[in-house]
């Protein structure tokens, strides 16, 4: 019933009163299933670890969501228009390389190789929208090619090596802190806030849903279903290709398989969130949360000295039972 | 007629969804070899029974007894196996596979070595269908069959499994009338072989053509359960809305309005004749014609979903910008799409969200929603169409039917709109909705709206239209004032155009 009384934009009265009956509760709590795993896995592991629930560790767990913070917005906008952008992971391989290559040659032009970076990520962003929105081609399939064309190109960029001997000042984009936090961690709660308020609070935040729910209507409504479907491939290889520009401030050098997955992380993250691969469905706020559930995981995990393997084998139990649930509460809050 | 057995006893079922009651303590019969008509408005509980019955779901309270056996309920299996086959609304075959594969699929024939034995499936399922009087090849795909056809070979599978008792749920929906016949002939064998069968339908004719007894609901309700000789039309209805339906009256026309919408020389695609015609100011200008005369692609053409090969279209004398449904929406043309769930909906958004999206950009400042704007705007098209709802944040996909199309029509009415373009506005409404449809029609049209309304529902056609044009393949092949819609003729005469049967057909405005 509450998922029925939601709104794509929000600020809407609720005009139902219902009674806190037991119906409502368990709603709730199926509802918001997310933020009550992500309390009982940190009462768990603090319960295991006196270091876990501590401002140091805090911080590990944010830095470490920071590198996927924007490709899983980005992911989170194109799976709302009912696609997938596979290429996340190897666009951040490129601009990471592009931007690495310009500033071991020319070291003096700073900001232009941050931009440069960008405009790569963009640009590999334009083409997936024009092939999906123009082409009709599946978004998989679009951006299954890209993220080969990307990697490959990524690779012929340092010939096959990674590229060293970035200036110093390189590292301190990813690497500067405030209040303790590095900067990447401001700029992941800048983005979530960012991309939370245009997704509810504009009118481009409201077709990329009318899109994603049923393009045939979002298109009789006179929303240019191509022109959303660009922008959102574009915002995707956006964000994507600062990433690269911050992944490679934060080693200092530029790694042609950088990013390599990440991909994969993102789609995890707005799942486990509640967006629905079909489209027309998901939150912003719900793929914080569930990038926030697989990073306290894997960190708990660390702590407890899990292997990496062992982390894998849970994170990917976690994926399917997120999805389960969210079935099993939509059929409920659609009966 | 006390002799038969009864196959089917609805016993005092009872079923609420979330604390709203559905269906309150429903009972009723149906003896072998016997057709009850299922009506009721959308939303009545007619679905929710049928799913009980077939197993989908479970009564909160009550019995279904299949000859006197008490079912388990809520196991579609189970159901099978005890006589019930349902043949949904929403037709669900396998659309690549052929139409022996669909007919044969969870039991298929294997040979010794358990290999598909196609061969004598194909035998088998051309005997099937030779039942029903279907001459089909089984080997064709069923993706290639019509939609009343892919029905027929729908209910030869699912009475195929020895079912006692058919369920048909608005079987005629989705099928074209001139195809109806195959499927009453198919219901007609049906009932020789002792099958009992329940038929929902909104349609009076397939009532009186088809049924032995009428039960209707209403809110969940029993309201009539009688045999057919004690059902009239005007009981039926009656008891589906608990009022009478009010005789269409299509809207007064100032006679000497001016024309306001000029159409000249559109061309829907290559091979078609390029067509021209005019709206005046506050006429209902119908479209009538045969299902695939190509009346949708026409207006499809004018709005934008549809890229036009050429044509100039005129407001007021002025040539608009047109090709896209943004261009068409910003010279001020709205379209209610014939596929309202397909085309009209965003069905996973809410109220507000779908009746906004068209004027999204009237209700933002530099594309951020004005909340306040937006709420009191929509609240006051949604008041004026009457919307039942539990608010704006509903989402539609609960919605009924006709509530549905409420908001389709609805959302226009923010900004003023030129004309109107309505495709099959009433398909799938209830009756209750259909008649509040029909006056805001009405109302914007003596409002001065013009409108452009296609209709294959002819009491709609003729009862709300002020002039005719009737389309053959593309072409205006007839043209029928006011006044030649009165006579008593017009839907023979309609129809003659419509199929070609008149010798002196012209191209009236070429």
């Amino acid at each position: 019933m509450l998922k029925n009384n939601t709104s794509a934009l929000g600020n809407l009265e609720e005009i139902e009163k219902v009674s806190w009956n037991k119906e409502r509760v368990t709603n709730l709590l199926v509802r918001n299933s997310m933020v009550f795993v992500l309390l009982i896995v940190i009462g768990y592991f603090s319960f295991k670890n006196d270091g876990f629930l501590t401002l140091p560790n805090l911080r590990t767990i944010l830095i470490a969501s920071a590198p996927f913070a924007l490709i899983t917005l980005g992911q989170t906008l194109v799976i709302l228009t009912g696609g997938i952008d596979l290429s996340v992971g190897s666009v951040i391989a490129l601009a990471t390389m592009t931007s690495a290559k310009f500033v071991v040659t020319n070291p003096n032009q700073f900001w232009f190789a941050i931009g440069l970076g960008i405009f790569v990520g963009l640009i590999a962003g334009i083409i997936n929208g024009l092939v999906v929105a123009y082409l009709n081609v599946t978004p998989f399939v679009t951006t299954l090619g890209m993220l080969t064309i990307a990697s490959g190109l990524a690779y012929a960029i340092g010939n096959g090596a990674p590229i060293n001997g970035l200036p110093e000042r390189w590292g301190n984009i990813a690497n500067t802190k405030f209040l303790g936090f590095q900067s990447p961690v401001f700029v992941m709660i800048a983005g979530f806030i960012i991309i939370g308020v245009i997704m509810t609070r504009t009118s481009f935040g409201l077709r990329i849903y009318a899109v994603g729910g049923n393009r045939v209507a979002a298109e009789v409504a006179g929303v240019n279903s191509r022109r959303i479907l660009i922008y959102v491939y574009a915002i995707s290889g956006t964000l994507a290709g600062l990433s690269g520009v911050i992944l490679s401030s934060r080693v200092i050098s530029g790694p042609p398989n950088l990013g390599s997955g990440y991909e994969l992380s993102a789609i995890a993250a707005v799942v486990i969130g509640g967006a629905s691969l079909m489209g027309g469905r998901g939150k912003i706020w719900g793929s914080f949360l569930g990038l926030l559930l697989i990073q306290t995981l894997n960190n708990g995990l660390d702590i407890l000295i899990i292997p990496a393997y062992w982390q894998r084998v849970i994170s990917g139990v976690l994926i399917i039972s997120a999805v389960t649930v969210d079935m099993w509460a939509t059929k409920r809050s659609s009966k | 007629m006390a002799a038969e057995a009864i196959a089917l006893e609805v016993d005092s079922i009872e079923k609420s969804f979330g604390g709203v009651p559905v269906l309150h303590s429903i009972s009723f019969t149906v003896p072998s070899g016997h057709v009850t008509a299922l009506a009721g408005e959308n939303g009545a509980g007619k679905s929710t029974l049928m799913k009980i019955i077939s197993g989908q779901i479970k009564s909160d309270a009550g019995a279904i007894k299949l000859f006197g056996t008490i079912l388990e309920q809520g196991d579609p299996i189970v159901a099978r196996r005890s006589g019930v086959s349902i043949v949904p609304q929403e037709l669900s075959p396998y659309p690549d596979l052929s139409i022996y594969e669909n007919l044969f699929i969870g039991r298929e024939i294997k040979n010794r070595f358990g290999f598909l034995n196609h061969v004598e499936m194909q035998k088998k399922a051309t005997q099937m269908l030779e039942i029903f009087g279907l001459e089909l090849n089984p080997k064709i795909k069923m993706n290639r069959l019509s939609v009343a056809i892919t029905q027929l070979v729908e209910i030869t599978k699912a009475t195929s499994w020895g079912a006692k008792i058919l369920l048909l749920d608005e079987p005629t929906s989705a099928i074209p009338d001139r195809e109806v016949d195959q499927l009453y002939k198919v219901v007609r064998t049906l009932r020789e072989q002792d099958v009992a069968m329940i038929y929902t339908t909104h349609r009076m004719v397939e009532i009186q053509e088809l049924a032995d007894s009428v039960v209707v609901f209403r809110d969940g309700n029993l309201a009539l359960d009688v045999s057919i000789s004690q059902a009239d039309e005007s009981t039926i209805i009656r008891s589906m809305v608990g009022r009478d339906l009010e005789k269409l009256v299509s809207a007064k026309m100032n006679t000497n309005t001016r024309q306001k919408i000029s159409i000249s020389n559109l061309q829907v695609d290559k091979k078609s004749q390029p067509i021209s015609f005019d709206i005046a100011e506050g006429e209902i200008l119908g479209l009538g014609g045969l299902i695939g005369a190509g009346r949708t692609e026409i207006v499809e053409a004018i709005f934008g979903t549809r890229a036009a090969r050429g044509g100039l279209i005129t407001i007021d004398g002025i040539q608009i910008a047109t090709g896209s449904p943004a261009k068409s929406i910003g010279a001020g043309i709205a379209f209610v799409p014939e596929d309202r769930k397909g085309a009209g909906l965003v069905l996973s958004m809410s109220v507000v969200d779908n009746a906004s999206l068209p004027h999204i950009r009237k209700f933002s400042r530099s594309g951020w929603v004005d909340f306040g704007v937006r709420n009191s705007a929509i609240s006051k098209v949604v008041e004026s169409v009457n919307l039942r709802s539990r608010g704006l944040s509903q989402l539609v996909g609960t919605l009924s039917g006709g509530n549905q199309q409420k908001i389709v029509l609805a959302r226009w009415l923010t900004q003023s709109v030129n004309l109107l373009i309505l495709d099959e506005p009433t398909r799938g409404v209830d009756v209750g909705a259909r008649g509040e449809i029909y006056s805001i029609i009405r109302k914007l049209a003596e409002d001065g709206m013009s409108v452009l309304l296609v209709s294959s529902d002819m009491p709609e056609l003729i009862g709300m239209s002020h002039r005719v044009l009737v389309i053959r393949s593309g072409v205006i092949t007839g043209e029928m004032t006011r006044d030649e819609l009165n006579q008593e003729d017009a839907q023979v005469r309609i129809f003659e155009h419509a199929s070609g049967q008149l010798a002196e057909d012209t191209n009236v405005k070429k």
